[in-house]
């Protein structure tokens, strides 16, 4: 196997399930958000050359978040779809998981997916993600302190909606 | 809301303020009804959030994901063949350059670079854990038995790092006992491999992977994982506190 892509599978294929998780919450659509990180790991692997060493879950996450933005209107249009699919990790699927808890997490699953993209992605990059407000930056193109804001915007707009549902 | 504070408060529930700014921050909390409720809410939701889910890639993305990079591999390695028969000498350089690595004692940064790439190629085979167990007792004898050494193993559970299990590992020319927690959707590595008076690298950032190293007993030890740095320096904190 060639250096470039022994280093790309050290360095990027580890964050494979991380760009997923922001491609399927960006997109909400388990398709689209297969198409985009196709779309972006090839990107990266072609540009692999010209990064430079630093954080490449950042880096990768930044390429995703572009595919998805190019992957355009027509994409997100069908992006309305359901947030079931079968790609739950392990411990969703636990079995001592009561229904209670199972309604619970589905209707946070909802409000997230409601939350407008501005304010989806920092909420996702930072909890779910533990991303710094530095990557956050870096990835969203936005300087730290709109980072700041969107995500006490985020975070209000889920308790407010929390009040009602959960 | 009328303190203006708030924002600061949240960076500090995000790990993002150090040192002074953070006492500060812990002396205003005190004081500041409005924070005090603030922060209590951001707490429950990011318990709630840690809930929620991660997607994770399904396994046929993961494979046409191989077999495109196979296609690019190939792409790219014909062109280089031509490159290579243009300009002739590259390989003999090429060759004296891995000699002198090989050579050469692994270095603190090397060290570094190593553990983060065992954590990354484990967790990209999705092979992170051979023994699965939240009980010590089940994991700490399993890797005394498969590594050799018999590090520290305790369940922090009620800490937020769940014991998950463990494995060997290779990395730098050291055979590793690996032992494996979660926290939320992440995951944490503590590396233990017997102390030969290596100088271990200073506390960093390798590729998106926090590291930390240090020694203890007559065991050299390494966590590596991509949570926040409060978290991180939280986990390290209680590695530490581990009798032998």
């Amino acid at each position: 196997m060639d250096d470039r892509r022994r280093r790309f599978e050290a360095q990027a294929l580890p964050h494979l399930d991380a760009a997923y998780n922001l491609a399927r919450w960006l997109s909400r659509s388990p398709v689209d958000a297969d198409d985009i990180v196709q779309d972006a790991m090839l990107r990266a692997f072609r540009a692999f050359d010209g990064f430079r060493g630093g954080d490449a879950k950042a880096w990768l996450l930044t390429i995703v978040r572009n595919c998805w933005l190019s992957a355009g209107k027509a994409t997100r249009r069908r992006g309305h779809t359901s947030l079931e699919d079968e790609n739950l990790t392990a411990p969703d699927r636990d079995p001592e998981e009561s229904a209670i808890q199972a309604g619970t997490k589905r209707r946070l699953d909802t409000m997230i997916a409601g939350l407008p993209e501005e304010f989806r992605e920092v909420l996702i990059l930072r909890e779910m993600e533990d991303m710094s407000y530095r990557e956050i930056a870096e990835v969203t193109s936005v300087p730290i302190g709109t980072v700041m804001s969107r995500l006490a915007r985020a975070r209000a707009m889920l308790r407010e909606t929390a009040k009602d549902c959960l | 809301m009328s303190c203006k504070e708030t924002l600061r408060t949240q960076s500090y529930l995000d790990g993002e303020l150090q040192g002074v700014d953070a006492t500060n921050l812990e002396q205003h909390l005190q004081a500041c009804a409005e924070c005090q409720a603030l922060a209590a809410d951001i707490a429950d939701l990011s318990d709630a959030l840690r809930k929620a889910r991660r997607y994770r890639a399904p396994d046929t993305l993961r494979h046409r994901l191989t077999a495109q990079l196979d296609r690019e591999t190939r792409r790219a390695s014909a062109k280089s063949f031509w490159v290579g028969v243009a300009s002739g000498g590259g390989l003999s350089a090429l060759a004296a350059g891995f000699a002198l690595f090989v050579l050469l004692p692994p270095s603190a940064a090397t060290l570094a670079q190593s553990v983060v790439d065992a954590h990354a190629a484990a967790l990209t085979a999705g092979k992170t854990i051979m023994v699965a167990s939240s009980n010590h007792h089940t994991v700490k004898p399993w890797l005394a038995a498969h590594a050799g050494i018999s590090p520290p193993v305790a369940d922090f559970a009620d800490r937020g790092f769940a014991l998950a299990g463990g494995r060997t590992d290779e990395f730098a020319g050291n055979r590793a006992a690996v032992a494996v927690y979660r926290h939320g959707n992440h995951e944490v590595d503590l590396f233990a491999w017997p102390d030969r008076g290596a100088a271990l690298p200073q506390a960093g950032m390798t590729r998106g992977f926090r590291t930390e190293f240090w020694k203890s007993g007559d065991l050299d030890y390494a966590a590596v994982s991509d949570v926040d740095a409060a978290t991180f320096r939280a986990f390290i904190d209680l590695a530490k506190s581990q009798r032998e």
